[in-house]
């Protein structure tokens, strides 16, 4: 019976490695499309966008299948329950790049992107995604906190970029349209980083059992 | 009282607790854009203030969700039921911190009747009024017509989103109003189409109890 477990389980981490893989692929193909005007790495976001959706329900057959025919003990059940809602998570990632693909299809906005820093943002954002898959995979706790604290961060880049384009400091090498546009994409890069800050966040209660708040706090006797 | 009688009412207890969120949440998001409208700040704070209230129902009904699948023996109907409540609450929070997004923008704007500065944005509002409506009460009635009825709206407002960052950009030209205001006036058009993308989700998720498929692919 464990065994079958196991083997399911192994299963779901590798399609979750496999999940991750590909956020952090779109994610950087959408720095390729915008800082170095990279037009295949745009049209692979597209595509890879769909994959992530198609992984996102494979994954979420395999929990259900966990859950319903291997009723697993707590550890495996947070496991298990945690896996089904990062990838919730994950799945928007992937479409959030998609936006910024479309975006980034009206062209020009190299030169702006580039005064606004937002390459700082979109690796930033990357890092993110990709330590709070490891995290998960590798069971560690403190690397997942430090995705938690580094929202900060990526929210405060936000704020400046936010701040850069509504005082026109970029009006010389961006159109109006363009100055929205890149409003959009920071806001996206910043809502990839709340998404994997809720992973983290998954990743710190499957570990500990503690989830933002004391509500989702097991009590010892249910171990 | 039998094992599966104790786990029928609490899984009715879960449905009740998931009717009661959305219920909040519409409502909250009704407040908040008739607060903006108003420039009502008081209204607006509180809304700001009470979204704990919010990720409270949801760690709650997390928290059920893991607990029935820990100490039960689900069968699949079952399962969907705890899958589905699982998953839609990640929307029905989101929808809720949204009009705290809203919220805090409508202060900053702090301007009476600012919606009207973009002229398809009241417009934006009453959509999106009306299909969370729409999606929240096919969950709540499991009402699959109704459900997808909704979806289809979406169009629309991903189409008035467009309309009004049209609009956007010609006031920047114009240089027709403070660029700090019109940022803050297409932020808060971003998040009603986000409102209408989560709602979406609610409806799919009302398909997905009812059919073990989520965008016709079976899950369960």
């Amino acid at each position: 019976m464990r065994n079958a477990f196991n083997a399911q389980l192994d299963e779901m981490h590798r399609l979750l490695i496999h999940m991750g893989e590909l956020c952090e692929t779109v994610i950087d193909n959408t720095y390729q499309a915008l800082m170095k005007e990279d037009r295949e790495s745009a049209a692979e976001i597209i595509e890879k966008d769909g994959e992530i959706d198609q992984v996102e329900r494979d994954i979420e057959g395999i929990c259900l299948k966990l859950l319903l025919r291997q009723q697993p003990v707590a550890s495996d059940l947070r496991r298990v329950s945690s896996a089904l809602k990062m990838i919730t998570d994950m799945e928007r990632i992937g479409d959030q790049a998609a936006d910024i693909a479309e975006i980034i299809k009206t062209g020009n906005l190299k030169a702006p992107a580039e005064a606004l820093g937002m390459g700082k943002m979109a690796k930033a954002t990357m890092k993110m995604v990709r330590d709070s898959i490891d995290s998960f995979v590798k069971d560690d706790l403190d690397l997942a906190k430090q995705v938690i604290d580094a929202d900060d961060e990526v929210d405060g880049q936000f704020e400046q970029i936010r701040h850069m384009l509504a005082d026109g400091l970029v009006n010389k090498s961006a159109t109006q349209e363009q100055v929205l546009d890149l409003l959009m994409i920071a806001k996206y890069y910043e809502r990839i980083g709340d998404h994997a800050t809720n992973i983290a966040e998954w990743v710190v209660y499957s570990i500990t059992g503690v989830h933002k708040s004391a509500e989702l706090t097991e009590r010892k006797e249910q171990e | 009282m039998g094992s599966r009688a104790v786990f029928e009412q609490e899984l009715q207890a879960l449905n009740e607790s998931l009717i009661r969120m959305g219920e909040t949440v519409e409502h909250s998001i009704e407040t908040t854009f008739q607060a903006f409208q108003d420039n009502n700040h008081e209204t607006l704070e509180t809304i700001i203030r009470s979204d704990n209230s919010v990720d409270e129902m949801e760690r709650d009904i997390e928290s059920k969700c893991f607990s029935l699948m820990l100490r039960q023996q689900p069968v699949a109907k079952d399962l969907r039921h705890i899958s589905m409540a699982l998953k839609v609450v990640t929307d029905l929070e989101r929808i809720g911190d949204h009009a705290v997004d809203i919220a805090e923008l409508a202060l900053r704007l702090d301007q009476r009747d600012a919606q009207s500065m973009i002229q398809f944005l009241p417009e934006m509002v009453a959509n999106v009024k009306a299909m969370l409506q729409g999606a929240i009460r096919a969950f709540v009635r499991k009402d699959l017509e109704l459900a997808r009825s909704m979806e289809e709206r979406d169009d629309i407002i991903d189409g008035l989103f467009n309309r009004v960052k049209q609009e956007a950009v010609k006031l920047l030209k114009e240089d027709a109003a403070e660029p700090d205001k019109v940022v803050d006036l297409l932020m808060i058009a971003k998040y009603l189409e986000r409102i209408g993308d989560h709602a979406v989700n609610v409806c799919e998720w009302t398909e997905f109890f009812d059919t073990g498929l989520v965008k016709n692919v079976r899950i369960l």
